[in-house]
């Protein structure tokens, strides 16, 4: 673990007509290489956070540095260096599962021989070759699910964001996710992941930040953080400890 | 160029595997325009060819009522009868005919009508030729009231034809009485010898008059139920493109597609351009399909042929600025709309609003003068304006110019807009 890739400092956003801000001043740093696990309930500010990390959504204030330079003024060598799985299966359903492949590598700039080559290798990797030239809207949970992270990924961004990559699958399919995204991290991948799955994150991230009310509330290793949790277990104790029991709908 | 591509690609095979989709997009508009070509072209043979279903009740017997029956018969603006179920119509029979809806119009010429014309036409001859004893002049006044019965869901426009028809059949009897009274008067004063005014009445028509188009069109042109719906449907159909953009953009936004894009180093513009591309490409495709139906399949279906005027560049370039406008106008509508209904309620409606005031449904000319004014801002104006001036006044591409740019020239305030809702959304 090296320098950090992304330093946050201050970051708030308040969306035009909201009555609460969405984050109120969040301040994080994740390191090269890193998996850093964004934990927190419903309607904390994950995704707003990981919309402006990603360049689709402006913050109010703040400053973020990617590589110590701020991302406003670099957004298109940001988006060329990220990579981004959303929460949805942001797939189109008629075309199948090589053709979005084929269109989503070459809004990456990839083409030709080297996309069709990538194409192939991640479809193997993750067991769907046999099913690439079928449609989407045929496919299953988890099938789509490992569509979804391909189509992010086929590039080999250096910093990958991964909202909730493994919700609605199979353990079969789950255990195939986390591995090759295992694998990804080991290969010097730096990740920032949200997952309400937290025995999932408890294993897989090397940092924790726990997010509550547009704000970090604790962060550090699931180690760290479950030891300096009185009675906690493991990372579930600790973040019904720190957000409580009530209901956030 | 290959994001392009790549992007192109995708939107073509998206299209193309959307069964549905492509029906509304090809099949539709081109039923639409079969449709509404043969409703209308109905709708004027039915006046214009069978006639207005006219009873006749001549209770003159006389020159009047056989002149104007005559007329009648011969005009080809009447379906004409004077019977009702087999029996010769009465004034009362007539009136219940018309109100039961089995005549449109009843005529009833009362009796000695023709009588009463001619001994008020003989009054006012004597009167001028000083025939009439000092104290004897009389004042005949020409009280033949002809009475017409009309079904109260007939137009007015109808209505007014058939009247205005009546009154030129009365003014000419009239005329023609006037005439024989004047004859007869002239020759009883004039002595034996000299020759008397002949019956020329009857054979000279001192005024005619011909009706010509004025069109630069080679051989001129003839407006018809064809030559007036194909353009005009044909841009109402294009404009529907804006269901389909909509629906488009607004499935990218819900299945998070839109999202992911926005997180790739590709740009808003090189993604619309991209669907720009592919939907003005369809919307060309349609428009060809319709013309090529309005040219060749119209006359199989027993209708005139489309006439597409000298100018094809002409038909092209106006065709291409209406897919333009109409694509970039889905781009906006898309962008903007929150939901999939909000998106396909708002995308409709504003087409079907925009061809109100274009003149498609009813011509702006006939519109209140405001609505002409708002009608002059409708993009399907301009368009319809552009094909006119090719289809019916054989202009040449030149004059499509004008309404070409102003569709070209709003198609970029949409994807202006677009583009600025869309920076306003990423910031808001």
């Amino acid at each position: 673990m090296e320098q950090p890739i992304i330093q946050i400092n201050d970051l708030k956003k308040t969306y035009a007509g909201a009555l609460e801000p969405s984050l109120r001043g969040i301040s994080l740093q994740v390191k090269s290489g890193e998996v850093y696990g964004l934990l927190g309930p419903n309607g904390a500010g994950k995704t707003t956070l990981l919309s402006i990390l990603c360049g689709v959504v402006a913050p109010s204030s703040g400053t973020i540095l990617y590589r110590n330079h701020p991302i406003s003024g670099n957004i298109r060598q940001l988006k060329q260096e990220i990579g981004v799985v959303p929460q949805d299966i942001a797939l189109y359903p008629t075309l199948t599962a090589r053709e979005n492949l084929e269109f989503y590598g070459a809004m990456y700039g990839i083409h030709g021989a080297d996309l069709q080559s990538k194409i192939q290798f991640w479809l193997d990797q993750f067991e769907l070759s046999h099913a690439a030239n079928r449609r989407i809207d045929k496919f299953s949970g988890g099938m789509k699910r490992r569509i979804n992270l391909i189509a992010s990924i086929m590039h080999n961004p250096q910093l990958l964001f991964l909202d909730e990559p493994t919700v609605g699958v199979d353990v079969q399919s789950r255990t195939k996710i986390m591995d090759q995204l295992v694998e990804l991290n080991k290969r010097g991948m730096t990740i920032i992941y949200t997952s309400h799955h937290l025995a999932e994150a408890e294993n897989f991230c090397d940092t924790i930040g726990i997010i509550d009310a547009g704000t970090i509330i604790a962060s550090g290793s699931p180690n760290v953080l479950i030891e300096q949790t009185p009675g906690a277990r493991d990372l579930e104790d600790v973040f019904l400890a720190l957000t409580n029991r009530k209901l956030r709908d | 160029m290959k994001k392009f591509i790549a992007i192109i690609t995708k939107e073509l095979r998206m299209l193309l595997r959307d069964k549905i989709g492509l029906s509304i997009l090809f099949i539709m508009p081109l039923v639409l325009i079969v449709v509404m070509t043969v409703i209308q072209d109905a709708a004027f043979h039915s006046i214009s060819e069978e006639g207005v279903p006219l009873v006749f009740v001549d209770n003159d017997k006389d020159s009047l009522g056989i002149s104007i029956g005559n007329g009648l018969k011969e005009s080809t603006l009447c379906a004409f009868s004077d019977q009702i179920d087999g029996k010769p119509a009465t004034a009362e029979t007539a009136r219940a005919a018309v109100s039961e809806g089995k005549f449109m119009i009843a005529v009833i010429i009362p009796e000695h009508a023709t009588q009463k014309i001619r001994t008020s036409v003989e009054g006012l001859v004597e009167e001028t030729m000083g025939l009439s004893e000092i104290g004897e002049i009389r004042h005949y006044v020409d009280s033949v009231e002809i009475l017409m019965y009309i079904d109260p869901v007939a137009k007015n426009s109808i209505v007014v034809t058939v009247t205005s028809n009546l009154h030129e059949f009365i003014a000419a009897m009239k005329t023609k009485l006037m005439f024989e009274t004047f004859s007869e008067q002239i020759g009883e004063i004039v002595p034996d010898g000299v020759s008397k005014p002949s019956n020329a009445y009857a054979k000279t028509q001192i005024v005619s008059y011909k009706q010509e188009y004025a069109s630069k069109l080679e051989g001129g042109v003839t407006p018809n139920a064809v030559q007036h719906n194909v353009p005009a449907w044909t841009i109402f159909g294009i404009f529907f493109i804006v269901v389909s953009v909509v629906s488009n953009i607004m499935k990218e936004k819900k299945d998070g597609s839109a999202f992911r894009l926005h997180t790739m180093p590709t740009s808003y513009s090189q993604l619309i351009i991209g669907k720009l591309i592919v939907y003005v490409t369809v919307c060309t495709l349609q428009f060809f399909a319709m013309m090529l139906v309005g040219v060749y399949f119209m006359p199989v279906l027993g209708l005139p042929a489309l006439d597409p005027g000298d100018s094809y560049v002409g038909l092209f370039f106006i065709g291409i600025s209406t897919a333009f406008a109409a694509t970039s106008f889905g781009v906006l509508i898309g962008t903007v709309a929150q939901s999939e209904q909000q998106g396909a309620i708002l995308g409709s409606l504003s087409v079907l609003l925009l061809s109100a005031l274009g003149g498609i449904w009813v011509p702006a000319y006939v519109m209140p003068g405001v609505m002409r004014t708002i009608s002059e801002f409708s993009p399907m104006n301009w368009a319809m304006d552009g094909f006119y001036k090719l289809l019916f006044r054989g202009e040449g591409f030149f004059s499509t110019f004008a309404p070409g740019m102003k569709l070209i020239a709003l198609s970029f305030v949409f994807l202006l807009g677009a583009s600025l809702f869309n920076r306003y959304k990423k910031r808001a």
